[in-house]
């Protein structure tokens, strides 16, 4: 029967990480924007710790989607580089270790991850490979009963802070994209690992990203997570995971541009009455309020549908995505607006949401990517007999 | 949380969408192109008790919770019937009966509502005025009381079903300078006296709806008529919006549902520069955002529906989200459709051109996507 109500645990669980975020995650937001590259990594180490301590680190590891949306949209409304960081070590190498991983490689990462003192980051994108993997060229090959990775990975969100990475490289060319591909687990400090200067990120600078550079990087035979040839698989489980994280991560963005743009219509006089109060200024805010509830609504409901292993899951996780993700960047627009002059000044909270914003719509399958993998859905469902 | 429907309604639904789209789709293409209502249409949604289902089976209904309310609107859109004859149902049934339903005294019921449940009466409500739209609550209809009775004047705009209605559900104001505590609600029948229908209009889209001006002269209506009590005749019209933001709303969800397969089909379907158009991307582009749409859209209404039947409070902030969103989206979903038809999207022997038409009334009707906008506003600057 249709009930949109979350349990009363979920509600407890928002309530709690709501005042968690407020209180201890929100004060560093404006810090790990503005703060030197060099400096981002102490601020956001602490900032994982807090994590780790408040349980967070370990609901994205065993929590279901529900309550992770849920909880993730609190952190990213008080600071979306936390959440970023948080997802690619909690989700994107926490969650693919849970899932896939042995027994001894959780053992030896998880702990870690879910207490913050361990960060891991995933190491697929290439230069000449982002949608289309087909064009990756890092290798893995067999020696004796060792793998050996050669290649350089791009844009790899935590690298610069990051204990451990997952790999995407070739097992088997040959094989193809879904039976070729392998992905690996590699420590910091392995031999023949490098990580690359810090890249300057238009927003979101507190979740540091660089490109690795793997040189003949020699790595155990328990480095492979999953099957040999099962990395394609891995990483299409580990995409709709994070396709749903950056929906939460848009809903919470598009509120936290929305509360300030509130504040900022209720406080802002002009005419001798809050701007809020003018049609055009409030219609703004309508919109947003618009966008944010509906794209929660098909973030829960895609979440839930995970969850719920329906068939449909993975077309309505790139539905949320694809809507909240173009939302918060309407948002941050339409709260810009809002601002007025105010809003254009380095050190406003709008300046650096608007930069935060425009990441989603790029990361874990572009918008492009979204709306050609939703209309093959429908296209393939009414195909002629 | 949960979003399954249960087996009785998931069956629910599949049999109305078969039944409209076997018998009644093509009545409903032929009457749009005349422009006119069709009372064989009204009597087989009528045989199926889509005419009366929300009304207790006490009082000749099927008692259908709203959600199946919802689905049952889905469905008829879904089949692909047109927006004026689900206009006409959804004025009918729940602004004309359920208002009888939910205020009703038992003497109104039992008259009213075994007519309206079957069709065989056909019901209107009666809001909105010449001077007065989005800012009900300045109608200028008056009612004074005179012994049992109450006199009415004024007169009424933009009445869908008032032409062919039998009952009429009209607010009225006892003292405008009340303001919405003035307001009153009365039950009026087409016999009483000093009661008029205008001409019916033509309108853009809806076509197959009637709709018309109503006239009060001195138009006399029996004490007993009165509908849930002096002055509340403001709450009444704010309950009304739960059915407005949900049951109403759904014909066009099932429309987007008709729109994206048709769009799909005929994506695949046709050949241009030797691959099928669906190969384009811009075409793909089209294609999935009436899908997102039809995904946000569809757990709006529900939620409206679904918070209803399990006794949770609307907010109205949310109510106005989804008819703003449905409105609006909607209307920009089927412009998409048509494009993606090319100059077939633009001929009425297709099957978007009418939708189009159509879906235009959902930024206007039961409140603009403007005042939409102002109402969340408010709540927001609050």
């Amino acid at each position: 029967m249709i009930d949109y109500e979350l349990t009363k645990e979920q509600k407890e669980l928002q309530g709690r990480i709501a005042a968690f975020c407020r209180t201890d995650i929100a004060p560093a937001a404006a810090s790990l924007d503005s703060a030197a590259k060099e400096k981002v990594p102490e601020i956001l180490r602490g900032q994982f710790r807090k994590l780790g301590a408040a349980g967070y680190l370990d609901l994205l590891l065993n929590g279901d989607f529900v309550s992770q949306c849920m909880a993730g949209e609190e952190l990213a409304k008080s600071c979306p580089a936390t959440f970023l960081a948080a997802m690619s070590s909690g989700t994107a190498f926490g969650m693919a270790l849970q899932c896939f991983g042995t027994q001894a490689q959780k053992a030896r990462f998880l702990p870690g991850i879910a207490s913050g003192d361990t960060i891991g980051a995933l190491a697929c994108t290439e230069a000449e490979a982002g949608s289309d993997l087909s064009g990756l060229s890092t290798k893995a090959e067999k020696k004796g009963d060792r793998w050996v990775l050669t290649g350089s990975k791009d844009l790899v969100t935590n690298a610069p802070v990051a204990d451990a990475f997952l790999v995407l490289a070739w097992t088997d060319r040959e094989a193809g994209l879904e039976k070729g591909l392998s992905m690996f687990l590699v420590a910091r400090g392995t031999e023949g690992l490098a990580v690359g200067p810090t890249l300057e990120t238009m927003g979101l600078r507190g979740a540091p990203t660089a490109g690795i550079n793997l040189s003949g990087c020699s790595v155990a035979a328990d480095a492979l997570v999953g099957d040999a040839g099962g990395g394609y698989i891995l990483l299409g489980r580990i995409t709709e995971w994070l396709k749903l994280s950056l929906s939460a991560m848009s809903v919470g963005l598009g509120v936290a541009c929305m509360e300030v743009s509130t504040g900022h219509g209720k406080g802002k006089k002009a005419f001798g009455k809050p701007i809020g109060l003018f049609e055009g200024v409030g219609a703004k805010l309508a919109i947003m309020f618009t966008q944010n509830d509906l794209g929660r609504l098909l973030t829960l409901r895609a979440a839930w549908s995970l969850d719920h292993q329906e068939a449909e899951a993975p077309v309505l996780a790139s539905c949320a995505k694809l809507f909240t993700s173009e939302s918060v960047n309407k948002i941050a627009d339409l709260a810009m607006q809002v601002h007025g002059g105010h809003g254009y000044v380095k050190g406003s909270a709008i300046e650096r949401l608007y930069r935060d914003a425009r990441f989603a719509e790029l990361a874990y399958g572009t918008s492009e990517m979204q709306r050609a993998f939703i209309a093959r859905d429908s296209l393939n469902r009414y195909k002629p007999a | 949380m949960d979003f399954t429907f249960t087996d009785e309604q998931r069956m629910f639904r599949e049999t109305i969408y078969r039944f409209c789209k076997e018998e009644v789709y093509s009545l409903c293409e032929e009457a749009d192109l005349k422009g006119e209502f069709s009372l064989e249409v009204w009597k087989k949604l009528g045989s199926m008790g889509l005419l009366g289902l929300p009304i207790p089976e006490e009082y000749g209904g099927s008692g259908a919770d709203f959600v199946t309310c919802c689905l049952a609107g889905e469905a008829m859109g879904h089949a692909g019937l047109d927006g004026g004859h689900t206009l006409a149902l959804g004025a009918h049934t729940y602004l004309c009966a359920a208002n009888i339903m939910e205020h009703g005294t038992e003497e109104q019921k039992k008259k009213y509502l075994p007519g309206l449940a079957t069709g065989e009466d056909i019901g209107c409500m009666g809001l909105t005025e010449p001077g007065s739209g989005s800012d009900a609550a300045a109608l200028a209809t008056t009612a004074v009381k005179k012994g049992d009775k109450y006199i009415l004047n004024g007169s009424k705009t933009f009445i869908t079903n008032a032409p062919l209605a039998k009952v009429f559900v009209v607010f009225a104001t006892l003292d405008k300078a009340k303001r919405h505590k003035g307001i009153t609600t009365f039950i009026v029948d087409r016999d009483a006296p000093g009661i008029s229908t205008g001409n019916p209009m033509h309108k853009m889209g809806c076509k197959c709806s009637t709709t018309s001006e109503v006239f009060f002269e001195d138009c006399e209506v029996p004490a007993e008529n009165l509908l849930g009590g002096e002055g509340n005749g403001w709450r009444i019209a704010l309950g009304g919006v739960e059915w407005d933001r949900s049951t109403l709303l759904s014909p066009f969800l099932g429309g987007a549902m008709f729109m994206l397969e048709n769009c799909s089909r005929y994506a695949n379907e046709r050949r241009a520069f030797g691959k099928a158009i669906g190969e384009f991307q811009s075409i793909q582009n089209r294609i999935a955002d009436m899908r997102v749409f039809l995904e946000a859209a569809k757990l709006a209404v529900y939620r409206v529906a679904a918070s209803k039947d399990n006794g949770v409070m609307l907010n109205p902030l949310l109510a106005s989200v989804n008819k703003m969103y449905v409105g609006d989206k909607g209307f920009e979903m089927c412009s998409a459709a048509v494009d993606l038809f090319g100059g077939y999207g633009y001929i009425h022997e297709y099957p978007v051109e009418r939708g189009l038409r159509d879906a235009k009334l959902g930024q206007l009707g039961g409140g603009t996507s403007d005042i939409m906008r102002m109402i969340v506003a408010r709540f927001m600057m609050m």
